[in-house]
């Protein structure tokens, strides 16, 4: 692990290379580090235990970090004067690089699952917040008039009329988080918590490994955005009324 | 309205009077106040327009009863109640609200946004259904419009289920912020028309906030004129307002033309009608000199079998032995019904100054002639006459 000579305890992840399973007579496309597809059949299910953890590390980072930038975001919605102090220190989380993240958090909450999580949530705070305190911001004034006008109290403005007609950009901003969220969970490996990072740190001059495993994350994050699209398609039908 | 069923949820059918008792509204810091004690007292089931310049205090004052805006000091009555009396959001369901931008929820279908009081009022998905499409029928929009949202709609088309959905439950009191305001000028001039048609079915209490004078006249039983600042200049009703507005404020802002305005107010049925001689095409020409001898109008007036007007005729028509076929001019018709404006333009761009009153079925009831409706424009105990004349006929 030439990459972080100051930290070799932290590579130490659960994913051991072993290329002598190369049975294919490929030993010298494996010998010389290329691309070899029947390793890669050969070894692919070496790979689902990594992208289950990842799976793991992303959906949980999403839901979480939704529950806290939306909680925060309904806050500061009726007291408008939070909105900056909180997109200040969302936007400091974001600042922090993640690999310094983890070596601050790892005497606080050691190695593990609960310390990437931390990171990673930390992450998805400002994006969702900005994306979730934008949409409930452009819900056109008239339409919130109208509604307390016809009696609906502040909490069924917010429930009934604010967040649908927020729906779409807190769908982006959820969308924004996920796929940065896959592509920062492949750091989770230093901080113990396995994921797709494991095996790519584990070997990262081998072509092979280093492509099956970027693959995977770039297919997770592109299913997870069409996911988010899908339901974000379903739950707003009214977007796509237009003029007849 | 058909009768809605009782067990279902309470319906108010009867127009509620409407009291502004010494209402005060001043905003922490201002100079001065928005509203600068405003009292006026409006009838069950009549329209006060509230009309002025911006920043006069209309849309504040319209505000103020359902509680969107909280006065200063004063009480609005509703029914003779306060209107602090029960919950803000309560209060406001039993009031019909339609503004400039309509407000229409964009994520929700038409029926579903003519609903949203009703849904409120917890009332029946039956009752509802039914409610929506009697609704839509009212405003005059298609059944289909219902399940389409509303940016698929026209913004006449949208101004319409605006004003379904302020009458969902039968309100007693509706509060219309420039209902028609953002609205090109035919559809509004239509959407004013249908809109006093339904009123007079419905009979609610209207408070109506414009700031167009003419839209005042037109929708108003009685008008409220702001002047910026908060005072209320003049309360009157449109008539009253052209015929003798109380100070300069009042007289600028109706404007110049204020008795022309008054001939919108005006029908031609409400006006003197004259008589003039009828006759027809072969008719000796000797007989017509007697009748018009007899006659107020100084033109004989060729009708058909009918009983239509077809030609007025002047001295040079009158020769030979009996009236030539197709001799005469062109004949302004108005209906009893016109409006005394329109009717006026009519008999302004006609040769001959007086029009043929028409009844349904086309035939002449009487004459409108320019001096009966100058004579309404400038009424007056002393008949004005002109030098060496004979007395004009009344």
């Amino acid at each position: 692990m030439s990459l972080l000579p100051a930290a070799p305890a932290l590579a130490q992840g659960g994913f051991v290379q072993d290329r002598s399973a190369d049975a294919g007579g490929e030993a010298g496309c494996v010998a010389r580090d290329g691309v070899c597809p029947s390793w890669i059949a050969d070894n692919f299910d070496r790979y689902t235990g990594p992208l289950g953890e990842h799976v793991l590390l992303t959906v949980v980072a999403l839901a979480v970090g939704f529950a806290i930038s939306f909680a925060l975001a309904l806050l500061a919605h009726r007291r408008r004067w939070l909105v900056t102090p909180i997109v200040q220190v969302t936007g400091i989380l974001y600042t922090i690089p993640s690999l310094a993240l983890f070596f601050l958090l790892l005497p606080i909450t050691g190695r593990g699952f609960l310390t990437a999580e931390i990171a990673l949530v930390s992450y998805t705070l400002l994006i969702i917040f900005r994306n979730v305190t934008t949409g409930l911001q452009g819900v056109p004034s008239d339409v919130v008039d109208a509604a307390r006008g016809m009696g609906l109290t502040d909490r069924e403005v917010l429930w009934r009329v604010e967040i649908p007609l927020a729906l779409p950009e807190i769908a982006a901003g959820i969308r924004i988080a996920a796929t940065t969220t896959v592509g920062l969970a492949t750091l989770a490996f230093f901080a113990g918590a396995g994921g797709l990072g494991d095996p790519i740190y584990a070997d990262l001059n081998f072509k092979s490994n280093v492509l099956v495993a970027g693959g995977l994350c770039v297919l997770l994050a592109v299913v997870l955005d069409l996911l988010v699209l899908l339901a974000q398609r379903a739950l707003t039908p009214w977007t796509r009324a237009v003029a007849s | 309205m058909p009768a809605e069923t009782p067990a279902d949820g309470p319906v108010t059918s009867d127009p509620a009077p409407l009291s502004f008792v010494d209402v005060v509204k001043q905003y922490p810091g201002a100079d001065a106040p928005t509203i600068e004690s405003l009292s006026l007292d409006v009838p069950a089931g009549e329209i006060l327009v509230l009309v002025g310049p911006s920043g006069c205090g209309k849309t504040t004052a319209m505000r103020m009863v359902n509680r969107m805006i909280e006065p200063t000091s004063g009480q609005i009555l509703i029914s003779g109640r306060p209107n602090t009396e029960r919950p803000a959001a309560e209060l406001r369901r039993e009031i019909g609200y339609v503004i400039q931008q309509t407000g229409l929820f964009p994520h929700r279908t038409i029926a579903q946004n003519v609903a949203t009081v009703p849904r409120l009022l917890g009332w029946s998905k039956d009752r509802i259904a039914a409610r929506t499409s009697e609704l839509l029928e009212l405003v005059g929009l298609d059944p289909s419009f219902a399940r389409r949202y509303p940016a698929q709609l026209s913004g006449g088309q949208r101004q319409r289920v605006g004003v379904a959905r302020a009458l969902a439950v039968d309100p007693p009191l509706m509060l219309m912020d420039e209902p028609f305001g953002a609205i090109d000028p035919i559809t509004r001039e239509r959407l004013q028309n249908e809109f006093l048609r339904l009123q007079d079915t419905l009979r609610r209490t209207i408070v109506f906030v414009t700031h167009d004078i003419d839209e005042a006249i037109k929708m108003g039983d009685r008008i409220a004129v702001m002047r910026p600042g908060g005072h209320l200049a003049q309360y009157a009703t449109p008539g009253e307002l052209l015929l003798s507005p109380a100070d300069e404020f009042v007289e600028q802002f109706v404007g110049a033309d204020r008795a022309l305005k008054r001939l919108a107010l005006g029908r031609v049925r409400d006006l003197h009608l004259e008589e003039a001689a009828r006759v027809r095409y072969g008719d000796p020409v000797a007989w017509v000199r007697e009748q018009l001898a007899a006659s107020s109008v100084p033109y004989p007036l060729v009708v058909d079998a009918d009983g239509k007007p077809v030609a007025w005729l002047d001295e040079d028509d009158l020769r030979g032995e009996r009236l030539a076929e197709g001799a005469g001019s062109e004949v302004a018709i108005v209906d009893r019904d016109d409006v005394l404006r329109d009717a006026f333009s009519d008999v302004l761009q006609h040769r001959v100054q007086f029009a043929a009153v028409v009844d349904s079925a086309g035939a002449v009831t009487g004459i409108l002639s320019a001096d009966a409706v100058a004579r309404e424009l400038a009424p007056g105990p002393a008949p004005v006459e002109p030098v060496g004349s004979g007395p004009t006929p009344a």
